[in-house]
Formats: C-alpha cells, structure tokens, sequence
C-alpha cells in the first residue's frame, strides 16, 4: 500500500509541473470562427516571409525518404483533411511521416505532416478527423503568426529567417522523431509550442469542425485520454514520473484539462438523438497495409508501457491475430522467463486467429521448443515455411527443423 | 556497437577536451591503428582477429563502454564500422542504458536463438541508432568460430534519410555470445569493406 500511495503522488507532482499553468476557461465552440476563408495568401511583410521560409520547408519534407509513398493512404488522409478542413480545405496538404511518434503538426502555410504513429493510435475515422481538424484549426486561426508576433514582442529575435538560422532545432529539447534533421525544423517547431489560449481555440474550432462533419464530437476527448493513459502506463512499468519531454506534450500541452474542456464540448455540440459516424471500417481499411509496420515500429522501440497501452486500447474494439500477435512481441521483448510464457500464450493465441501474420507461426514454434514441445514446435515452423516459404530466414529455420 | 547517435555524445565531449593540444581530434587517441596481418586481440581478449589492411579501432569510452563490444572503422562510423562482440556473458547488453530509459535494449540472455539474437540487434538499430525502416535479408546457419552459429543480414534507412546494410556473423558458445558485424552506408561502403570483414571472420579465434 505504501509503494502505491507514493506512486501516486509522484503522479501527481508530474500532473503539476506538466500541467501548472494557470488555465484559462474553456472557450465555447459556438464562440469560435476561422480567420482565413479559401485561398489564403499572406499580405503582411512578416508572413509572407515566414510563407517564405515555409516553402524552403516543405520542399525539404516532401522529398523526404521518410515519408510514407502509399498513395491510395495519402489520397485517403487528404480527402479526410478536406472534410474537416473548413474554408481551408482546398489548401491544406497532409506528408505522413514514418515516425513512430503520436504527433502531428499544422505549419503556417496549410502543410501538416503527420507521424505514422499517430496512425497506429487512432482507433476509427472519427477519432483522427478530431486531430485533423485541430490542425487544421492552427491554419484556420492564424496561430502560428499570432505566436510570432508575440514571441517579437518579447524577445530581440530580428526577424523569423534569422531565428531559422539561428539556434539548432534539437536544443530545444524537442523529440520530432528525425524529422528534425530536415530543414532546422526542431528550431521552427518552437512557434508550435502554443500556449494554452491557442489551443483552448483549436480545440473549441476544430471539434466544431468535426461535428459539422458529422463526426461524433466526444472522439477528440477520446484521443487524449488515450495518450494520457499511454503516458502514464509508459511511466509507471519504468517505475517514474509521467514526463516525458520529447512527447507531443511539448508543443500541445496540459492533455488532462483539455479532456475534461472537450469533454465538455462535446456535450454542448452532440445533438440528442443523432447517430454520429465513427468510420471504424472505413479507416481500418485504410490503413491495412501498413497496420503490420505500424504495430511493428512501435513495439520494437521495446517501450513496454507504452506498446501495452496501446495494443490494450485497439483491442478494445476486438482481438485479432495482428494485434495478438504484437502483444507477444512486446511481451517478448521484456526479456525475462515470466514474460516469455505470457509471451508464449499470446503467440499460441494469435495463430488461432486467421489472420495471423505468418511471423506469429515462427514464433509460436520457437517458444514451443524452448518449452520442450518439440513435437508441436516443429508443427508450428513447418506451418511457418509453408505460409512463408520465401521468407529470408526460411534457410535458418529450416535448419531448426532438421536439428 | 556502432550508434550513432551516442556517437556524437561522445564527440561532444571529446573535441573540448582536446582544443589546444597537439594532433587535435586524433590526439585526443579516440581512434588507434590497427596494424594489418597481425592477431589483434579485441573486446575483452577473448577473441582475436586478423585484419587484412590497416583499420581504425575506436577507444571505449567510460560511460557507454561495454568490455566485450569493440568498434572499428575505416571512413568514419556514419559510412562504415565492425562491432565485435567477445564474449557477452548472460543477462548482459550489448550497449549501456538507464535503467529508466523508455525504450529498453533488450539484455543477451543464453538461451537465445539466431532469431531472437537477429531481434536483439534489430530492437538496438532501433532505438540507439535510429533506424527508422529495417528489413531482414536473410538469416541463415554458418559456423562461426567452430560452433554452430548465424548469419544474419539486414538493411536499415535511418534517421539520417541514408540506407545502410550490415552483416553479422555470430555464435553462442558456452552460454555467451561471439559475434562479428558490419554495418555501413548501403552504397558503396558495405560492399567495399565486406572482404575485409568476411577475412576478419574468417581469421577470428577464441583466446584464453
């Protein structure tokens, strides 16, 4: 009891210093409306230069071999971007990033890239419009030259090229994933570190956005309890404090507060009655193909907690052999006797599931013969070759099999 | 092992160190000469190699120094390097960590398997090195050291936007874990250094 109620405080005390700003209320979404209509163009000197410096930008990500080329994806993130763009949505662009990080970020010309990671999280349609639009939103309201304007006002930075050229990106302590090698872009991402009035504004337009859509409104405040719940999941089998400084905290801060906000929200825009549309399908179909990698990126980055969290939460809408699968990787990969054997139950659970990847039958066969089934582990490698038999280490297992 | 990015940690605190003194950054004796054609004990002394031309055998540094890991290159890390491993005995890691880091480098453990040996090295690439795509291109048995062992080989694009490919050669013997590995830039320089590597296995010998 002791170790628990000393856990919690220090959750607390993370709570406090991640969260300690002082909040200002929450803004209501009938209270907020975007502040550029279509085809925006900058007027004032200071934004087209940032305009400016932007397209530099861009043309850097976009010929980034990080980015992920699926082009029936991409097609479909833009057509998402488009309904819940607002008066913006013939000039927003979305780059997915293969980046296992849930993060993503609105740049002031309309450019947002977005991280395969925050893919892997989003449960349906509905839960990644909502982190759309509140992209979008930052685009909508002006954000990140209104941040800049401030920033001028209190420090002697002369003007927004040489602040580009200025500090390097990683000092800021930023994690972007690698991104932030392209571009200087840690440096430019100091202007994302909006402060909570912004975001309160992103927040209250975009969920205004997404329920415009059709989208049910209480998925926004589903998002951050998820990356609450992961936080602090990560923390907690690492024995620590949930403060991690590389996260999407960094630029989108006070996650609890602004849950309870949308939850608030949500309740004020959620017409009684109505149906409101989750496209779990409809995204799920979306990113089929590169569900496997997403799954896989993140739990090889062996973060127990984190990984966890999140195959718990996308099983929440039911187990299959993909997500069986992965959960005894991650449990694998924790590296100890008990695991192994919870491992071995997940394998031996996955491969039940027809969709079973064919990496689940190796596994299932090698944790068989580690726990002396030969018989059985044979049965389950031979199972492998035949489902895989060009596989590259197809030539090792089959000497496990003759040995 | 070759990671880059506790690489440039290391850089960073070496080049002060050694403003002002002669030689500058070789003066500081980060890289020594490795003498071609000569037994060449490397990690803990528990393996020997012979190299076919001369290479550069990196100083491990206190903090993030493993005893049974030693690196070598020929142009530089971030083009080209070979890790041995001598010897890494049970519950071990391949490279130091905080006990707190969110992202754990799995330790060796002796019942590993080539496959879970290949995941290992893999998870590392990973999570120290920055390895963003990673594809197996074969993994499969060879004798290494005498002793029924692997050969693994992989690519990996890397944070960096450069592709690279390695090869690892590797047996566990007496419960701890030899392994020779090249991994560097995918054009040009892994294929350049692959005979150097392929006679290092060759000449490797257990010591003691």
């Amino acid at each position: 009891m002791k170790a628990l109620s000393r856990r919690s405080l220090l959750a607390g005390a993370g709570a406090a210093t991640l969260f300690g700003s002082a909040a200002p209320a929450r803004i209501p979404p009938a209270g907020i409306s975007p502040l550029v209509g279509p085809g925006y163009r900058p007027v004032d000197a200071d934004e087209r230069g940032m305009w400016q410096q932007m397209a530099r930008v861009e043309e850097e990500i976009a010929g980034s071999n990080l980015l992920v080329k699926d082009a029936a994806l991409n097609a479909y993130l833009g057509s998402l971007i488009g309904k819940v763009g607002g008066p913006a949505t013939r000039d927003l662009r979305i780059y997915l990033a293969r980046i296992p990080e849930f993060n993503a970020m609105m740049f002031p010309t309309g450019m947002a890239v977005v991280f395969t990671g925050l893919l892997l999280r989003m449960r349906d349609e509905a839960q990644l419009a909502g982190v759309l639009a509140h992209e979008a939103s930052h685009f909508l309201l002006k954000h990140q030259i209104r941040q800049w304007r401030d920033m001028r006002r209190k420090t002697d930075v002369l003007s927004f090229a040489s602040m580009l050229g200025g500090v390097v990106g990683g000092a800021a302590g930023y994690y972007t994933g690698n991104l932030d090698q392209l571009a200087q872009l840690g440096t430019i991402l100091t202007l994302f570190r909006y402060n909570r009035q912004l975001e309160s504004e992103a927040d209250a337009l975009g969920i205004k956005l997404i329920a415009g859509a059709g989208y049910a409104p209480i998925s926004m405040a589903e998002t951050w309890e998820q990356l609450t719940g992961e936080i602090e999941l990560s923390a907690a089998v690492r024995r620590k404090r949930p403060d991690r400084g590389y996260s999407i905290f960094a630029t989108h801060p006070a996650p609890r507060e602004r849950m309870i906000d949308l939850r608030a929200s949500a309740a004020e825009l959620a017409i009684p009655g109505r149906s409101y549309d989750r496209g779990r399908e409809r995204y799920l179909s979306a990113i089929a193909a590169i569900r496997p990698t997403l799954l896989d990126d993140q739990v090889k980055l062996n973060d127990a907690g984190a990984s966890q969290y999140v195959i718990q939460t996308l099983a929440g809408d039911g187990w299959n052999g993909l997500l069986r699968f992965y959960e005894g990787e991650s449990l694998r990969l924790r590296n100890t006797p008990g695991y192994d054997a919870r491992a071995a139950l997940s394998y031996a659970a996955a491969v039940a599931y027809p969709d079973a990847p064919a990496d689940a039958w190796r596994w299932h066969g090698i944790a068989l013969m580690k726990a002396g089934r030969g018989e059985e582990s044979r049965a389950a490698l031979r199972r492998y070759l035949s489902l895989a038999p060009t596989a590259p280490d197809a030539p090792f297992v089959r000497q496990m099999l003759a040995s | 092992m070759p990671l880059r990015r506790v690489l440039v940690v290391a850089l960073a605190l070496a080049l002060p160190a050694c403003a002002g003194g002669p030689g500058g950054f070789g003066g500081f004796g980060y890289y020594s000469l490795v003498r071609p054609n000569r037994v060449i004990e490397v990690g803990n002394g528990s393996m020997a190699v012979v190299a076919p031309r001369e290479w550069n055998r990196a100083s491990r540094s206190s903090f993030s120094g493993i005893g049974a890991v030693e690196d070598w290159t020929l142009n530089g890390p971030y083009l080209d390097n070979v890790s041995f491993v001598s010897g890494l005995p049970n519950d071990k890691r391949l490279i130091r960590q905080e006990y707190k880091a969110d992202r754990q480098v799995p330790r060796f453990r002796s019942t590993m398997t080539a496959p879970e040996i290949a995941g290992l090295l893999e998870t590392l690439y990973r999570i120290e090195g920055g390895a963003i795509e990673w594809r197996m291109l074969s993994l499969a048995p060879r004798t290494f050291l005498g002793a029924p062992g692997f050969q693994y080989d992989y690519e990996h694009l890397d944070g960096d936007e450069l592709w690279r490919k390695g090869r690892a050669v590797g047996a566990v013997i007496d419960g701890k874990l030899y392994l020779v590995q090249l991994d560097a830039a995918r054009s040009h320089y892994y294929a350049a250094a692959l005979p150097d590597f392929e006679a290092m296995v060759a000449s490797a010998r257990r010591r003691r």
